[in-house]
């Protein structure tokens, strides 16, 4: 029989039980929409992730306290006691400044504090930093201008309101000279920022940026800063950068390091494609994750399949005694009801595919207002290759038991079968 | 010569039950014969004939068709055989319901490997020659039964084989579309088939020109129709 003929039998097969057959495909089209849906959500927040941090520049790098490779117990702790973490101060930030290979060097602390002007009163973060930051993400005032590092030097009580704080507090009036508490402590209002939308993963219209010097004494009491933004001098100088930085900062805070075992330091130094490698790792760990549990449906959907073709072998014994007796040989017949499950899952496949790309395409659309950032649309091949590969495997799968078991029927006796 | 059957047994059952259906069963077919096997229910004709087809393997003796036994072939060299020099008349028909009546002559074809263009024409002819060609794109169910039993015929002869069996191929019919049956047979032996009839019916038995009688699985009698009945001539019964 030629493989043209085989075909047309299985095609005939499925058209004459149209609602059987799509009720039996329904299973592998949830399946396969599923997991191209997983698919493009994960390679979707991906791209979020890579746009937030690349935002902040390509050649970036970040200090923070605290160590490495901390695991388990520490890690927690770590986190918990979080802010408390005393190692890094601005003296540290002027000694890495004089490295030939950092361009910028950005200190930021971040404090939540409530922020009142007249009868208006907001809880925002308030961002004490250096103008570098600024240079750093390149973002620019579009009322008044930046502090400046003498406003450093001088703690001055100044304030630089983020676009949408700006809005909420002060919708047409113009801010300028205008003054805000924050803890008891009044700010004079210097600048808008522009609007930037979010910048990992923080809504920074939402920030009032104040100096780093005049945050840690008169918000925090402390001399310490939370981290550090730095950007070096070009992008293939990072790694060596990074290593300059680790020393001077080794020798700063007297840690005995020569085998540059990152454990043992009291801070680390990340790079944002570094911090977005991992961030990838989260994500394609969350999406194997999801795209397992679609899965599954994909195997539930091809017991189904493996039912519906017994359930059809039986209800053809005759067709196949028939067939048989006219000079059907064993393959043939098996090839007959193996097509007939690879068409089934083929056809779910196909309407899986095109099921997955539209939820898909939704979700992008929702997440996007959601979030309030542009969410990425990707469907990729590898994906749909993936999803098509799987439901053909199902097919043959699942199809093959019931296939083997009507080319196996004596011709005689499914003559007799009534 | 066509079929050389010799002592042939057959016994179903395990081994504490059984039954024997076929008790040395001896007799020879040559080419362009018309055999009736009679015999009630239980007499071992269906085991005969389809033991006769390469569908089933004797407990003991031989069945040769064409000199050769079904031990010398394969399983596809059989359903090969079948394919191209057997034609099967059943007694409930055995079309495929969602198929109409072209397709369904078309089934042998299917496994024979012919060009579209050569299919189309051998079931062209096949439908002309039972005269159901004017039906042939109607489907199982809008058929009366004889019209139904012309297209398994025509099925039968599509691949030109040179044996066609036919297993009680009146029984589901009324007299008279079981006389236009009978008649077509009539007709293909005329035309140098050799067809073997199994029929409980004497009557109809008596429409072939030799007839084999059998009683619990042995031959009672093996002798030539004396006054054969002709289909065309109407139906006496």
């Amino acid at each position: 029989m030629k493989l043209s003929n085989s075909f047309q039998t299985a095609l005939i097969g499925l058209k004459t039980n149209k609602t059987r057959s799509f009720l039996t495909i329904l299973g592998i089209v949830i399946g396969i929409s599923s997991v191209i849906l997983m698919m493009s959500l994960g390679d979707g927040a991906q791209g979020l992730i890579l746009n937030q941090i690349m935002s902040m520049g390509p050649n970036n790098v970040y200090v923070e306290p605290g160590s490495f490779e901390l695991e388990g117990a520490d890690m927690t702790q770590q986190m918990m006691e979080g802010m408390e973490i005393k190692t890094l101060t601005l003296e540290d930030m002027e000694a890495i400044k004089k490295d030939p290979l950092v361009e910028l060097v950005a200190p930021m602390v971040l404090s939540v504090s409530r922020v009142i002007y007249q009868n208006n009163d907001k809880k925002v973060t308030i961002f004490g930093t250096s103008p570098a930051y600024h240079e750093i993400t390149e973002s620019r005032t579009i009322l008044g201008s930046n502090f400046t590092d003498f406003d450093i030097q001088s703690r001055a009580k100044v304030a630089v309101l983020g676009y949408k704080i700006n809005n909420d507090l002060f919708q047409d009036e113009n801010p300028i000279g205008k003054t805000i508490r924050i803890k008891d402590v009044n700010f004079k209002i210097i600048g808008v920022m522009e609007e930037l939308g979010t910048q990992m993963f923080l809504n920074v219209d939402e920030y009032v940026y104040v100096p780093v010097t005049t945050v840690q004494r008169f918000l925090l009491g402390t001399s310490h800063i939370q981290s550090s933004a730095i950007k070096i001098v070009s992008q293939d100088k990072i790694d060596e950068a990074m290593e300059s930085i680790r020393l001077i900062l080794r020798e700063r805070h007297n840690i005995y390091n020569p085998e540059g075992d990152l454990s043992k330091d009291d801070f680390k130094v990340v790079s944002g494609k570094e911090s977005a490698d991992m961030m990838n790792m989260v994500t394609s760990i969350l999406t194997m994750l999801l795209s397992s549990v679609a899965a599954i449906a994909l195997i539930v959907g091809g017991i189904g399949i493996m039912n519906i073709m017994l359930v059809s072998v039986v209800e053809r014994t005759r067709e196949i005694g028939l067939r048989k007796a006219v000079g059907a040989r064993k393959k043939d017949i098996l090839y007959q009801f193996l097509i007939e499950a690879i068409v089934l899952t083929g056809l779910g496949g196909i309407l899986g595919i095109i099921l997955g790309i539209i939820f898909s395409y939704l979700a992008a659309i929702v997440l996007s207002i959601a979030l309030g950032t542009q969410w990425l649309f990707v469907v990729s091949l590898k994906s749909i290759i993936l999803a098509f590969g799987v439901a053909a495997g199902i097919g043959i799968a699942f199809g093959i038991y019931p296939a083997r078991k009507a080319s196996e029927l004596s011709p005689i006796d499914a003559l007799r079968y009534e | 010569m066509l079929f050389e059957i010799e002592n042939l047994q057959k016994i179903y059952g395990n081994d504490s039950v059984k039954t024997p259906a076929l008790q040395g069963v001896s007799f020879n077919i040559s080419s362009g014969e018309f055999v009736s096997i009679m015999g009630p229910s239980g007499s071992g004709k269906s085991t005969l004939m389809h033991i006769m087809c390469f569908l089933d393997k004797p407990t003991d003796g031989q069945c040769k068709f064409e000199e050769k036994s079904i031990d010398d072939f394969s399983d596809d060299e059989l359903a090969r055989i079948r394919n191209k020099k057997m034609g099967f008349v059943f007694q409930s028909y055995n079309l495929l319901s969602r198929t109409n009546v072209f397709d369904n002559v078309k089934l042998p074809l299917v496994y024979s490997g012919f060009s579209k263009e050569k299919e189309n024409e051998m079931v062209e002819q096949a439908l002309k020659s039972v005269g159901i060609s004017h039906r042939a794109f109607h489907f199982p169910n809008q058929l009366s039964g004889g019209e139904q039993q012309k297209t398994a015929i025509a099925r039968a002869i599509v691949n030109h084989p040179s044996v066609i069996f036919a297993d009680e191929p009146t029984g589901n019919l009324d007299s008279k579309s079981g006389q236009q049956i009978m008649d077509i047979f009539q007709k293909l032996n005329d035309q140098g088939h050799t067809i073997i009839l199994v029929t409980h019916e004497r009557y109809t038995a008596e429409m072939a020109k030799r007839i084999i009688s059998l009683k619990d699985g042995k031959i009672i009698s093996d002798e030539l129709v004396n006054s054969r009945h002709y289909a065309k001539d109407g139906l006496i019964k």
